[in-house]
């Protein structure tokens, strides 16, 4: 008996990870890792994931810290010089300007950054806010089922059925333009994907049966909900969020490039993607530097998403 | 003073878009502390659904107890609130479930999992919980209980979360523990160990189990009694020898005659009940096991018969289990006509 004991502890799967021989797998294996750790060991053996996250790192940095040295490095991305203005209009890039000037004689390089800040409060506020929503129309939908499920699912597939901008553009209408409008619209198209999502990944952790094992231990409802469902449905959502943070990026692009968004003269990446329309060949400057925040920003958080997608999911473990 | 648990006459419906399932359909057994149970049937015969009517586990709708009572104590379990039914469940009544592999939670950890009951129950704090735990899991025959409460379950093998499961059955020392099937996704030798765990336990907490399983070998091993479950019904109930040794029931006899034997030689033939278990939408009138019955007469087609005592203990759902000609055409194989 104990013989066997022993030779099963030998058979149990003990490094979970650790599949091609990597060092710092074995560092950081043994007792006591959590989840979490398990994750993060599996996102660093993805390149791609990985090189999204620092690229989302540094950019977040720089515009955290911009106050500190943009300004006196690359000038002010808002106050227009009105005595050199001629002179320093339309710039093409240099030393002195190294994504050259605009129209009005200002850094596109320091008006990149800020923008930066822009981009990012409306990525995370915007989708805050619509995971929110969605999770607690998807977790009631999916718990209560019913007349409640019926109702907020045919909401969702309602508002799955209007175009996107357009709606967006009808809300700001009606709200009026400035960011944190920019925030309620998007959050407020976004919480029917996070909700299905949710729904669907709540009812199958529901079948399971160690939540059958929480309900037989004499755990009250809520307890199972919060516990023993909503961990094990979190993943996808993670995922979910971390892509809508490119898309919340975009929609506020579409919109400032459309003048429904952020409003002139702080800078946005989607207006300055506007204002450079029509120097598309004469200063071609313009258009690219805010052109290639938009995409490499937007490509990031959809690689760190799918990133995350592989490093959460159980099934994938070895 | 009443038995520790009484199961009367239960009944539990479905009712599904298709009709009626008539999932457990007159059950009854009693169950004294300290001793086990049996359950024994097919797949399908309402084995699990009596188990989880018992710990009112099943969702209602689609799931309904038509009539019948479960009684704890004397008390009947499904005229109590929800908030009571939660004080015993996993309190007093505790279960261990089929599958180990799906049965734990994957991002808790083991300890905290077994820790869990305690806190629930018992008031402990978050230190004194996980302080049981890990004696717990030590008592189950976990080595370094101290450092393993600390893993998750993928780190677990089979054997080793079957253990986890019943330290996790057993944290607050209830008065009955369900098994139902407890060792079917485990290898043989993790079976064996994990039922001579199981009365190890026993011996010691003095908790009544209920064994559900396939295997008549478990139940030679552990039962006191034995209930053997057909479409949703009991056909015999009774103290295991007598059930294993003066079996009256046809479908009993069809069970013990199916089982593979070492000691006589019949050339290696099985010897099945022959047919399929019945709907449970559309039972056959009269015996639900008449048409597979060898021994069915006009009768058996007619009126369904009902548990009679028959002495010692001993009760059949069969017509003729009083007749003692007819039990003793109790043949060793007579379905398959050797």
């Amino acid at each position: 008996m104990e013989d066997l004991q022993a030779a099963e502890q030998v058979n149990s799967p003990d490094g979970a990870g650790g599949g091609n021989g990597d060092s710092q797998a074995q560092e950081v294996g043994g007792r006591g890792r959590t989840l979490r750790g398990d994750a993060w060991r599996r996102l660093r053996r993805n390149k791609l994931a990985l090189a999204g996250l620092t690229w989302i790192v540094i950019i977040i940095l720089i515009a955290v810290t911009a106050d500190l040295w943009v300004t006196r490095v690359l000038g002010d991305p808002i106050e227009i010089d009105t005595t050199r203005t001629a002179e320093l209009s339309l710039q093409s890039p240099s030393a002195h300007h190294p994504f050259g000037t605009d129209k009005l004689g200002r850094d596109i390089a320091s008006r990149v950054v800020y923008g930066a800040r822009v981009s990012l409060l409306i990525g995370v506020v915007a989708v805050a806010i619509m995971v929110i929503i969605g999770l607690i129309m998807g977790a009631i939908a999916a718990y209560y089922g019913g007349i409640w499920d019926s109702l907020i699912m045919r909401t969702a597939d309602i508002f799955f059925a209007f175009p996107y901008v357009l709606f967006a553009i009808a809300l700001i209408a009606v709200l009026g333009k400035g960011i944190q409008n920019v925030f309620i619209a998007i959050g407020l198209l976004g919480w029917p994907s996070i909700a299905r999502v949710f729904r669907s990944s709540i009812l199958s952790v529901k079948e399971t049966e160690y939540v059958d094992a929480a309900r037989a231990m004499g755990a009250s409802t809520p307890r199972i909900l919060f516990r023993h469902i909503m961990p094990n449905a979190m993943a996808p959502i993670i995922v979910y969020a971390t892509m809508s943070v490119g898309g919340a990026i975009l929609t506020e692009a579409a919109l400032s490039f459309l003048g429904m968004g952020v409003v002139p003269p702080a800078p946005s990446w989607g207006g300055m993607l506007s204002e450079a329309r029509g120097y598309l060949f004469t200063a071609p400057w313009l258009m690219l530097y805010p052109g290639i925040a938009i995409l490499t920003t937007v490509l990031a958080f959809v690689l760190l998403g799918d990133g995350l997608r592989d490093a959460l999911d159980v099934k994938l473990k070895e | 003073m009443p038995a520790l648990l009484e199961v009367d006459d239960l009944h539990m419906h479905f009712f599904t878009r298709d009709g009626v399932v008539k999932a457990v359909d007159g059950v009854s057994f009693t169950l004294e502390a300290g001793r086990t149970l049996g359950v024994v049937g097919e797949s399908g015969s309402g084995k699990s659904v009596t188990a989880l009517s018992i710990m009112r586990l099943i969702p209602e709708p689609p799931g309904k107890v038509v009539s019948g009572d479960v009684r704890f104590k004397g008390e009947s379990i499904l005229t109590m609130s929800d908030k009571e039914q939660r004080k015993l469940r996993g309190n007093r009544i505790a279960m261990i479930f089929q599958d180990p592999m799906t049965s734990l939670n994957p991002v808790h950890r083991i300890g905290k999992q077994i820790a869990e009951p305690l806190r629930l129950h018992k008031n402990f704090t978050r230190k004194e919980a996980w302080d049981a735990a890990v004696e717990l899991l030590a008592q189950v025959g976990i080595p370094q209980a101290a450092e393993r409460a600390r893993d998750y379950p993928h780190e677990f093998s089979g054997g080793m979360r079957q253990r986890a499961m019943i330290a996790m059955a057993l944290a607050c020392g209830p008065d009955i523990l369900i098994a139902d099937e407890p060792t079917t996704a485990l290898d043989v030798t993790i079976q064996a160990q994990i039922l001579e765990l199981m009365q190890e336990i026993q011996a010691r907490t003095e908790s009544a189990i209920i064994m559900i399983t396939h295997d008549l070998g478990v139940v030679a091993d552990m039962a006191d009694h034995v209930l053997v479950m057909y479409a949703g019904k009991a056909v015999e109930f009774g103290p295991a020898d007598e059930v294993f040794y003066r079996p009256v029931h046809p479908y009993t006899w069809g069970w013990l005659e199916s089982l593979p034997r070492h000691d006589v030689d019949e050339k290696g033939l099985l010897c099945p009940i022959k047919g399929q278990p019945p709907s449970l939408i559309n039972l056959p009138g009269g015996c639900s096991f008449g048409p597979r019955c060898a021994f069915a007469r006009d009768s058996c087609r007619e009126t369904e018969p009902h548990l009679v005592d028959i002495g010692n203990g001993h009760l059949s759902a069969c017509h003729y289990c009083g007749d003692d000609e007819f039990v003793a055409q109790s043949p060793r194989c007579a379905a398959g006509g050797r």
